[in-house]
């Protein structure tokens, strides 16, 4: 965190180094989303709608803390990047739409 | 302050964005991730669609085993954490270590791909082959998918570690260990989905 300061402050030492902190933070949160997606599973008592639910929040937490953390989206001067991805996502969303409502049912 | 010089003088400090080309390099592998996020799209709207038609083959339910899928899922997650060491590694100027996690990396990914050929093999020894139904197809077509591109990702980074030993860490070589590294990550991202959408959604009905 606090990973950007501005380089522009002359001195030798002007580049930050970026510590490891972070990234082993965003692999525990990674870990504990992981373990209460597969732990609501396991436990096989909850109704499935509610099960379908924890699942899906659990993994869309997950994609946005590795996308910002470790493909460094949180960072700046990625507007593009991330233009490049939602639009991705954009047709992922109308794709699985139109499979799952239109062309099936 | 480093004793990394490289041929013009000092590295800079975040090498692969140092030259316009470096940039533009990582631009255009985001747009490709964009890309592929609508190709794995197709293949997860596809295997959504038909999975429930499993003819007479086995269900999810009696197929899937989570703590396999579990333990794919933490080798996956761990190989991400090694690669994004690397690329610290990387910005750090610290050759050697660069290339120690980026074999941690590979070798983590080694070892997913064996899992996966295990569990596939168990699978098709249980009667869930590629032609058994419409389930069986969409999941070996996505999973498979993804498991090809962790195939390549071991190639790719290999043959980087092997370039870096023979031209070392410059700023041409830079932006293709980052590249590599936002692939490494991406493959990760997508395995999210997998084992949410293929595995633990499956196993619930």
């Amino acid at each position: 965190m606090s990973s950007h300061h501005s380089t522009s402050e002359g001195g030798a030492k002007r580049h930050r180094t970026e510590g490891p902190q972070k990234h082993i933070v965003a692999f525990i949160l990674s870990l504990a989303l992981t373990v209460i997606a597969f732990a609501a599973v396991a436990a096989g008592e909850i109704n499935t709608t509610f099960t379908y639910i924890i699942l899906v929040a659990m993994a869309i937490v997950q994609v946005f803390v590795q996308l910002a953390f470790w493909m460094h989206m949180k960072d700046k001067g990625h507007l593009f990047p991330i233009i490049g991805i939602v639009s991705g996502c954009f047709v992922v969303f109308l794709m699985v739409i139109m499979a799952l409502y239109w062309v099936w049912w | 302050m480093s004793t990394h010089q490289h041929a013009e003088g000092q590295l800079p400090h975040e090498p692969e964005k140092a030259t316009l080309e470096g940039r533009n390099k990582i631009l255009g592998f985001w747009l490709f991730l964009g890309a592929e996020t609508a190709l794995f799209g197709t293949l997860f709207s596809a295997f959504l669609a038909l999975r429930h038609n499993i003819g007479d083959g086995p269900s999810p339910q009696h197929l899937f085993e989570l703590p396999m899928v579990f333990a794919a899922t933490m080798i996956l997650l761990t190989s991400s954490l090694m690669s994004v060491f690397a690329v610290q590694a990387m910005h750090r100027h610290k050759v050697k270590e660069m290339v120690g996690w980026l074999i941690a990396t590979i070798v983590l990914g080694l070892a997913f791909l064996g899992l996966e050929i295990y569990e596939f093999n168990t699978y098709v020894s249980e009667g869930h082959k590629m032609t058994t139904s419409a389930f069986s197809s969409s999941f070996y077509t996505l999973v498979g998918f993804h498991g090809a591109h962790v195939a390549f990702g071991v190639l790719w980074i290999g043959l980087l570690i092997l370039q870096i030993f023979k031209k070392g860490l410059t700023v041409v070589t830079a932006p293709k260990i980052y590249v590599s590294a936002i692939y490494w990550h991406f493959i990760d991202v997508v395995w999210v989905f997998i084992f949410t959408v293929v595995y633990l959604m499956g196993k619930v009905g």
